[in-house]
């Protein structure tokens, strides 16, 4: 089990994703609303895993996993995509994400990423 | 559904403010706007289609997600955005009001059908999309990168041994690309792949079908490289050696115990910190009934002091203040917690002046400041009504057309301001328009006409009392109704509903050059500082922000003017009040208590100030009927009911 920082812009999405990794017995390191937050957050936290939205205020979720990444090149990153975000989950995948989960979420589907990417 | 029934106020919430900026950025857009606002849109929508996908509301996620490719489109800068597309756009962000609207009163967004400006934004969409369709495929690129990975393949001789790989991808994955890009990135990192099936370009492109075969050299050894290939959404991986068969010994390879492991158990118990939640949303009735029981205890907190001081109880005292400190701290807090920022309502008038602007043929630059002040939710309730008709006034009204505009001198767009700002009593907004002004002479004779005055009267009259007439009921000055600002509502509603929120409105007015109307309202409405005063032994209570002074009142000092008494105060001419009718006559008034509304000054005469106080005012019930005077009751500690003056009405 892990312990994850959500990333997402909306309360809503963040509420979603953390009752989903809850009921999957991972913890929260805590939570993050913009790429900016999210690279300081990683900094004072060091999670085991973050979930990270792309499309977000300040800085986007790609750019936010490029800073993660080089402040360390082995931090675990799975990001939150919607249908019609394949190039940017490319572009993801190739800056070093570790994985992708679908929005709507599937509770069974993010739960097994997460664990697949915890153990990788 | 049933399991995101506990997200759905969340969701209505934060889709409403999602909804909100789409619009303002829209409005920005239309202006002229900028990269940045379109990225903000994009952002909007692309998060409601998200949340509402999330919910299940797919008639709202499909209108979403068609929006979201119309602005992908303008976001990359392969179409630019037309007055005919914004205005199909704005129609469907009201579409999606309404959704939310559904949603919030329990639907699923169904009940709202948005086929029309789906078809409408699909039509945009094949009209503009022709051309970058065709740009996307390019085959002859893909071949000679193909080749490329072949003679990697020859070129490539390691020792290392060979496996041929095969992965399947779940039938059931989103994005199955991908999912394959992940495998082979990972395999990567343990051997160097030579050959793919597909190639890797297509596979980038995501004409992927669902089944990929490679081949690594890697001396990890099967089971590694089955592990490395193997997640979410892998259906099966199969291994074997390749061509040379070459057995591998299968060893541990991998890197099981990660010292992070052991961090998290140690930290386990700082996280507990990180998963408290720090904002609550709570429903309004659920506060308003803490409210009332702020109120109750407020009142109690006046009697107990009372019982202590009749009764001289020493020990109560401490104790009692105590209590009234916590009382205080409790109340100051829940008026905290209904403080709403104005923006609230500020945010939707944007699209109001808009489109009222564009149905008058109107140009208008509609600015807004202070949209920060916070008011009390009872207050802005109130709130939201009349100022939306004044606002559809300056603008409907107020402003000119453009060619009136010019002809006077004038740029031919208008300006509109609204603004608001906290003053020490109360927050006062204020609305500017740089239109026709009031046209008091026309003014006049329409009162004249409808028999609200005479025409004598009507002569003598100033400017201010003239646009004063505005406010009387049954006045309006537009001959005919309007769609947009003459609802059948005139000003004299407007004027109502402020003064309901003990607020008063006031308007200035420059032919010619603009009008101005400034709302005066206060921040909270339940409890209220007052002083009371005595009157024939009776107890009245005057809210103290009316209250400019206290004097000696000399009966000899009084002159006779027309039907009342007036004293000379400080230069002042100064109307003065006995309040017999209400509270009986007296002999012993002694002291003058000068209240003020606005410019306008009068005093009330009274016998003893009995001391200031917080009270919780309660509104009269509308079965009593007309009380002009009087804004409500109050009940002291003793239980004595309580008249409060209102002052407004008065002078």
């Amino acid at each position: 089990m892990g312990k994850i920082l959500i990333v997402d812009d909306t309360l809503f999405m963040r509420t979603l994703i953390k009752n989903i990794l809850f009921t999957g017995g991972h913890s929260i390191a805590g939570e993050a609303g913009d790429g900016e937050e999210a690279i300081a957050k990683y900094k004072e936290l060091k999670p085991d895993l973050v979930t990270m939205d792309i499309v977000m205020p300040k800085m986007n979720g790609i750019e936010a996993l490029k800073g993660i990444k080089a402040i360390d090149p082995a931090a675990k990153i799975i990001m939150c995509t919607a249908v019609g975000q394949e190039q940017m989950v490319k572009l993801a995948i190739k800056s070093g994400a570790k994985g992708y989960i679908v929005k709507p979420f599937q509770a069974p589907k993010v739960l097994e990423e997460v664990k697949n990417v915890l153990a990788s | 559904m049933s399991e995101f029934e506990a997200y759905r106020g969340l969701f209505v919430a934060e889709s409403r403010e999602n909804h909100e900026m789409l619009v303002k950025n829209m409005l920005i857009l239309e202006k002229g706007g900028s990269q940045t606002a379109i990225d903000e849109i994009f952002r909007s929508i692309h998060t409601l289609k998200g949340a509402s996908a999330s919910m299940g509301f797919m008639e709202m996620e499909r209108l979403c997600h068609t929006m979201e490719d119309v602005f992908q489109m303008i976001r990359s800068g392969s179409a630019v955005i037309s007055a005919e597309l914004n205005n199909l756009l704005l129609a469907c962000s009201d579409i999606i009001e309404l959704m939310l609207d559904d949603v919030e009163g329990g639907g699923d967004s169904s009940s709202v059908n948005p086929d029309e400006q789906v078809k409408a934004l699909k039509q945009w969409l094949s009209k503009n999309t022709g051309k970058p369709v065709e740009e996307v495929t390019k085959p002859a690129v893909k071949q000679s990168k193909a080749t490329a990975e072949k003679i990697k393949e020859i070129v490539d001789d390691t020792d290392r041994p060979r496996y041929s790989v095969t992965i399947k991808v779940a039938d059931d994955c989103a994005m199955k690309d991908i999912r394959a890009l992940l495998a082979i990135g990972n395999l990567e990192s343990l051997g160097t792949i030579l050959s793919f099936n597909p190639s890797r370009e297509v596979i980038d492109e995501g004409e992927f079908e669902g089944t990929l075969q490679l081949k690594i050299a890697s001396d990890v050894g099967e089971d590694a490289l089955k592990t490395a290939a193997t997640g979410t959404d892998i259906a099966s991986v199969e291994i074997a050696p390749a061509a040379e068969e070459e057995p591998v010994p299968t060893t541990e390879t991998s890197d099981d115990a990660k010292p992070e492991k052991a961090d998290t158990k140690q930290q386990s118990a700082g996280q507990d910190k990180n998963r408290e939640i720090k904002h609550l949303r709570v429903d309004i009735t659920q506060l308003d009934h803490i409210m009332n029981l702020v109120e109750d205890l407020v009142i109690n907190r006046g009697r107990l002091k009372q019982i202590a001081e009749q009764n001289k109880i020493k020990e109560m005292d401490e104790a009692i203040g105590m209590v009234d400190r916590s009382v205080s701290d409790l109340q100051n807090l829940m008026m905290n917690i209904r403080m709403i920022p104005l923006n609230h309502i500020f945010n939707r008038l944007p699209r109001v002046v808009r489109d009222v602007a564009q149905y008058d043929g109107k140009d208008v630059e509609f600015v807004i400041e202070g949209g920060e002040t916070e008011l009390d939710r009872s207050v802005m309730d109130g709130l939201n009504d009349p100022l939306l008709h004044l606002i559809r006034n300056a603008v409907n009204h107020g402003i000119e057309s453009p060619e009136v505009r010019e002809k006077a001198g004038k740029p031919g767009k208008g300006y509109v301001k609204l603004s608001a700002h906290r003053d020490r009593d109360n927050v006062i907004i204020e609305l500017l328009d740089d239109g026709g002004g009031i046209n008091v002479e026309k003014v006049k004779s329409k009162a004249v006409e409808k028999g609200l005055i005479t025409k004598e009267s009507a002569a003598t009259m100033t400017t201010d009392q003239a646009v004063d007439l505005l406010f009387l009921p049954g006045f309006s000055t537009a001959d005919k109704i309007s769609d947009i600002s003459g609802r059948g509502v005139g000003l004299d509603v407007v004027k109502r509903s402020i003064e309901s929120l003990k607020g008063s409105i006031r308007v200035e007015t420059n032919p010619g050059k603009g009008s101005r109307f400034e709302l005066l309202l206060p921040p909270t409405m339940a409890i209220v500082d007052v002083m009371i005063v005595r009157i024939n032994k009776r107890r009245l209570a005057i809210p103290i922000s009316s209250i400019v002074e206290v004097a000696n009142f000399k009966n000899d000092s009084t002159h006779r003017i027309g039907k009342s008494d007036a004293i000379l105060l400080r230069d002042e001419v100064l109307e003065i009040f006995l309040l017999d009718d209400m509270m009986g006559k007296s002999e012993g008034r002694e002291i003058l208590i000068v209240v003020q509304y606005q410019k306008r000054k009068c005093c009330i005469a009274v016998d003893i100030v009995e001391g200031k106080q917080e009270v919780v005012v309660k509104p009269l019930s509308s079965i009593i009927g007309n009380t002009r005077g009087v804004s409500g009751i109050t009940i002291l500690g003793d239980g004595e009911v309580v008249p409060v003056l209102d002052v407004n009405t008065m002078v």
